[in-house]
């Protein structure tokens, strides 16, 4: 026997360690004796196949019948799997087979499966459990205003949109430096802004803001924390704000190249146009007629109209083709 | 301006709720700047009970807490998941959207971002045979569950329940949250008052 030899290893081990100084031949004997009056005793007293010496096992249970086989259909399932736990196949009752067939074979059954237990189960998330957990969470929960019901009335009282992300994942640390990034976004039609105000905090911002939209967007990652992104965030939009305001001395010294937008008053196109329609009435032979009321004509209106497009917007076809029109009315073509 | 405030109910040991363990102690709430609803009815939940709980099992509604503090607005809570298994998030999203369902959240979308694959080469020996590789590849499958027009309670109830129940490791979760507010010190300008008489700039 395989335990009778290695007890005889470690009682010969324990000679080798003990009697160092003494006579080996006198200590073996009497191992040996004891020995086999211990084998003699274990066996008589054991049934079927037990372990000889000290060290055997406890006696087998015999393997009673799976729980499954005690299941009613009407049980709940939600006692069996009250939270997540790996599968067992004494406990779950379905014929589930997984793995990779032997040749002309079927997948294993589930008893003894790794396979069944290394995936992730959702045993504990049936219907009924789900149903029972909002049932419980419901008190939690508070409803949302039924007079927001779509965006446009959510974003009249509720201009300005604050967009940051939390990540959960499994790893050494929960942090994650992403989540203190701080998105703050704000139409500039709903703040409380005049002509001078709007243009100057879009000279301000720069990049930030969309035109087509109309949307400001001021991105804060500065801070550690997100509560002072947050703040940091607001803090510049109230600055911003306050700042578009203020009048400063220097911005008289606006001039044309500054504009955001093309305005046809004092321009080289007004001058020319009239200058032209003055000479023209000159050379006809014509009254010479006043300048506000050469400025006050329908066609030169037009001609003001069309030169406004086309600077102010990208060319296009039918912006040209208004040009073309006005051009030949001013003319009389 | 009268401005009603709406009640907000802190959560306390949601997991007792889930699975009976021990009280893990008050959530931490987020600080909020009290915003002036003028045209809005939000709706006046009754307050409960204020006990406090210093035994371990105590039944659900004494948990309940409602604070003075207005309830933040989500319009958009955009949740992201990746796996490596497919069929794990197909599970997880049907879990995800029951919850929902059963909570009264509004989906707005579920769907499926296309999946990434990183793939690598390496040498297949430790030593020369430069010509023999062996390639390996790590599939991400992505799903995304957009939810609209939540409440910060619920959305905090939701979240933290679909989060408890986030299949092992596989399974990682980005959660977008976009909040609505109202500006309340940027409604006029300070200088209409005190108006700056073209003072040059410092």
């Amino acid at each position: 026997m395989a335990t009778h030899t290695g007890k005889v290893i470690l009682s010969l081990g324990r000679i080798n360690v003990v009697g160092l100084g003494v006579k080996t031949t006198v200590s073996s004997v009497t191992y040996a004796t004891a020995l086999s009056t211990n084998r003699s005793a274990r066996n008589e007293g054991r049934l079927d196949g037990q372990g000889k010496g000290p060290f055997s096992r406890k006696p087998k249970r015999l393997a009673k019948e799976p729980r499954t086989a005690e299941m009613s259909v009407e049980q709940d399932w939600t006692a069996v799997y009250p939270s997540a736990k790996p599968f067992r196949p004494n406990a779950v009752p379905l014929p589930v087979r997984m793995g990779y067939p032997v040749k002309r074979g079927v997948p294993p059954e589930k008893k003894g499966n790794l396979e069944l237990i290394k995936i992730p189960n959702f045993l504990h998330l049936t219907p009924a459990a789900i149903k029972k957990h909002c049932q419980a969470l419901k008190p939690f929960c508070t409803e949302w205003p039924s007079a927001l019901d779509n965006d446009d009335k959510c974003d009249e009282h509720f201009p300005i949109k604050v967009t940051s992300t939390d990540y959960v994942s499994a790893g050494p640390s929960v942090r994650n430096p992403s989540a203190r990034i701080v998105h703050l976004k704000v139409k500039l039609s709903s703040l409380n802004l005049d002509d001078h105000a709007r243009k100057k905090i879009v000279k301000l911002v720069g990049e930030r803001y969309c035109k087509r939209t109309d949307m400001l967007t001021i991105t804060t990652n500065s801070c550690p924390l997100r509560k002072q992104n947050y703040d940091y965030a607001m803090y510049l939009l109230t600055v911003l704000y306050h700042e578009s305001w203020k009048i400063e001395a220097w911005e008289a010294e606006k001039t044309v190249a500054d504009m955001e937008e093309y305005s046809w008053e004092d321009s080289p196109s007004q001058k020319n146009i009239i200058d032209l329609l003055l000479r023209l009435k000159v050379a006809e032979g014509g009254e010479v007629e006043e300048e506000q009321e050469l400025l006050k004509s329908g066609e030169v209106q037009e001609y003001k109209d069309s030169v406004t497009r086309l600077k102010n917007e990208a060319a296009s076809e039918s912006s040209t083709l208004q040009y073309k029109e006005a051009v030949k009315k001013v003319f009389n073509l | 301006m009268a401005a009603p405030i709406a009640l907000r109910r802190e959560l306390f040991s949601l997991s007792r709720i889930l699975t009976g363990i021990s009280h893990l102690g008050p959530k931490p709430c987020l600080s909020h700047t009290k915003y002036n609803v003028t045209r809005c009815h939000l709706p006046l939940k009754a307050s409960t009970s204020y006990f406090h709980t210093a035994t371990v099992f105590k039944s659900t509604p004494s948990l309940i807490t409602v604070t003075e503090e207005p309830d933040t607005l989500f319009q958009k809570v955009s949740i992201l998941v990746k796996c490596h298994d497919r069929a794990v998030l197909d599970s997880y999203e049907l879990f995800a959207t029951m919850a929902a369902n059963e909570l009264g959240i509004t989906i707005s979308k579920v769907y499926e971002p296309p999946k990434a694959i990183d793939r690598l080469t390496l040498l297949k020996s430790i030593h020369i045979f430069k010509k023999h590789r062996v390639q390996y590849e790590m599939r991400t499958h992505y799903r995304c569950i957009e939810l609209s027009h939540l409440t910060g309670c619920t959305a905090q109830a939701y979240l933290e329940y679909v989060q408890r129940n986030l299949p092992e490791g596989v399974a990682m979760e980005v959660t977008k949250t976009a909040m609505e507010k109202c500006p309340d010190h940027i409604l006029e300008p300070m200088w209409k008052d005190h108006p700056i008489d073209n003072k040059p700039s410092q």
